[in-house]
């Protein structure tokens, strides 16, 4: 749920070296791991249906832990505690949508995706967007859209997989951003989504391990909550109001922008897809939600935990906020446990860079020649070739300027929520919805989105504290798309095909 | 709903742009526009055609309630953190009602109700077995060239 943001920090936190043999084995065992899954799946893939959505194959706890675990990132253990270190409770309003999220994307999005999924053999969020406005056109520039976010979102996971393996192995920056996109490509290339489905429920349970034992770690070390409280109150007390030292405006803009936006999160929802049997949705909501606030507890307790052991002399002073998570593991923590919480990190960002290597692939063989009225004949095998460009170029990107590759990740996140959430989530619930709405919408976000971050990134243009260019392109295609949907109203029903119309009244 | 809610998040937003700071009132559009916003799409997406939402206008607003309340509360409870401030289950006063409030009691609440309610609101077997027999219908008569064949067509 926090991609974009917490890789950027990631990046920019510069792991220290955690090189010791107990790291190394953990991290090696982690990868042999990862490679046995690859092997595997790679024998159980043969098409183009099994390499995009698992063939419609993957039950519910495994698909339940695999959303869990490309949802968070390495934001959660490393950027999102550092942040929480710096600007207190205010960071947890970009975590405490999580309440609601899992149930929103179930009632909004679930049902209707995997309805669809089963009624045209849909492997593509584009795809949904093609289907319910009978429009090539709104699937393309979807499609466009989102290979823009993906681009970004590879760059920045490249680059954080260098950092963390470079943290755990000592190999250097650059061999760390190959070997972790190595690894990753070469399970995304050959086991397609099915070995990454299986390789994130290896990763998400590792990630809910290593957050819960830091957790109660934390706790048992500060003497409990109240205490801990109690040391930062007599110190900080801002740190410890609602909205910590951010201004309110700010804070609920981060509730704003991650509760909507993750309707709009192709990683996530395009494995609504993925369920074996939709009836399964029933209890996915409540699993997911639960293993979410599992993942999450470290970056709560790691985040008021060190500024309570800092402030009451127990640890050192910071050099920056971004080392909260790893001078309390490497100094507080037994090894162990940080040789757990690095590899849940690297698990992090490789199963978030699989799943995007995944949906790109699948626009660029897919959804971009449907745009252009193509079909490509063998599908499996394009998707195999476009995943290793894809991998490529991340790779090749990321050895550029950490700046740079960190603000090609901040607008990933902000990107696909302005261009999909109105057309997708709105849109497959609401018949009055045109084809016309959603690619003014989509154009609209995608547009806005590029504008304005570039524009803050040149520092052409400063933002008003507490408002972003993620919320400003969000609630402008939200207007947009019911603008000019209005205004095209009379072409509304006509753009509906019997099946669609059939999944929307459902 | 959706839609004024959502003007009223973008009022907000666009106030923040004025050149005399932010106005006082701007957090508290987002503080009310963001729950309802939220309840508005989950009822947009739970509906079922004429049967409405059912049930679920009980959990519905409960969670737009508790989180407009847990944001105004915030806003409008004093800050008055200190070492001996009255903890609420570790946390002062408003930080328990913004972690506790917002981040739990959706989080049970929501998920249930989407279970319990799964069968009678969301989906059932027969739902499923429609899809495909139409789907299965449509493919026959486009490969019998009998109907127009449904899909993108601009």
């Amino acid at each position: 749920m926090t991609g974009s943001l917490g890789l950027s920090a990631l990046i920019q936190a510069s792991l220290p070296s955690a090189a010791q043999p107990a790291v190394i084995a953990v991290g090696a065992v982690y990868f042999a791991v990862v490679i046995g899954i690859s092997v595997w799946a790679a024998r159980k893939t043969r098409t183009a249906a099994d390499f995009f959505v698992a063939g419609k194959g993957i039950g519910l706890i495994a698909l339940t832990v695999a959303s869990v675990s490309v949802s968070v990132s390495g934001f959660a253990f490393i950027g999102g505690p550092g942040l929480m270190y710096a600007v207190g409770l205010g960071a947890m309003f970009i975590v405490l949508p999580a309440s609601v999220t899992n149930v929103m994307g179930a009632w909004v999005l679930a049902k209707r995706l995997r309805l669809l999924g089963e009624a045209r053999g849909l492997i593509t969020i584009p795809d949904a967007i093609g289907a319910r406005y009978r429009s090539p056109a709104a699937q393309g520039i979807a499609g466009v859209a989102m290979l823009f976010g993906i681009v970004g979102y590879m760059a920045t996971n490249a680059l954080a997989m260098g950092v963390v393996i470079n943290s755990i192995f000592d190999v250097g920056l650059g061999w760390g951003i190959w070997i972790g996109m190595g690894i990753t490509l070469a399970y995304s290339a050959s086991g397609g989504i099915l070995a990454g489905i299986y390789n994130d429920v290896f990763q998400g349970t590792l990630m809910a391990v290593a957050s819960v034992l830091v957790f109660f770690f934390v706790l048992d070390f500060g003497g409990g909550l109240g205490e801990i409280s109690r040391t930062i109150l007599a110190a900080d007390p801002a740190f410890l109001g609602p909205w910590g030292k951010l201004t309110p405006l700010a804070a609920l803009s981060f509730f704003f922008v991650f509760s909507m936006g993750s309707l709009g999160q192709p990683q996530a929802v395009h494995k609504y897809y993925m369920l074996r049997d939709p009836l399964q949705l029933k209890w996915y909501p409540l699993l997911k939600t639960l293993g979410l606030v599992l993942v999450l507890l470290l970056y709560f307790g790691v985040g008021v935990g060190v500024k309570a052991f800092v402030e009451a002399g127990r640890m050192a002073p910071l050099a920056s906020p971004d080392q909260a998570t790893p001078s309390l593991l490497l100094n507080v923590t037994p090894i162990v446990l940080a040789a757990l919480v690095f590899s849940g990190v690297a698990a992090a960002t490789m199963s978030a860079a699989n799943s995007f290597i995944n949906i790109g692939a699948a626009i660029v063989m897919h959804d971009l020649p449907v745009a252009f009225g193509r079909r490509l004949k063998n599908e499996l095998a394009w998707g195999r070739g476009v995943t290793v460009l894809i991998a490529a170029a991340a790779a090749i990107t990321a050895q550029q300027s950490g700046s740079m590759v960190a603000f090609l990740g901040i607008f990933g996140w902000g990107l696909f929520a302005s261009t999909l959430v109105p057309t997708l989530a709105v849109g497959l619930n609401w018949q009055g919805a045109t084809r016309a709405g959603a690619i003014a919408s989509i154009t609209t976000g995608l547009v806005v989105t590029l504008a304005l971050e570039v524009a803050a990134y040149r520092k052409t243009f400063t933002f008003p504290a507490g408002v972003t260019a993620s919320a400003v392109a969000l609630v402008l295609s939200f207007l947009v798309f019911f603008s000019v949907s209005w205004v095209t109203r009379r072409t509304a029903a006509s753009s509906i095909d019997p099946d669609v119309r059939l999944v929307m009244e459902m | 709903m959706l839609v004024i809610s959502l003007s009223g998040i973008a009022v907000a937003y666009a106030s923040a742009f004025a050149t005399s700071g932010i106005p006082g009132w701007a957090p508290w559009l987002l503080a009310v526009g963001i729950p309802f916003a939220i309840g508005a799409i989950m009822i947009l997406g739970a509906t079922r055609g004429r049967q409405g939402i059912g049930p679920l206008k009980v959990p519905f607003a409960f969670v737009v309630v508790t989180l407009a309340l847990g944001f105004c509360a915030a806003l409008i409870l004093p800050a008055a953190e200190s070492a001996n401030s009255t903890l609420w289950l570790g946390l002062p006063v408003r930080a328990a009602i913004v972690i506790y409030g917002i981040g739990l009691f959706p989080t049970i609440v929501l998920p249930i109700a989407y279970a319990l309610t799964f069968e009678s609101q969301t989906l059932t077997a027969e739902d499923v077995e429609r899809v495909r027999s139409l789907a299965r219908g449509i493919e026959q008569s486009e490969s019998e060239g009998i109907v127009d064949q449904p899909g993108p067509t601009s």
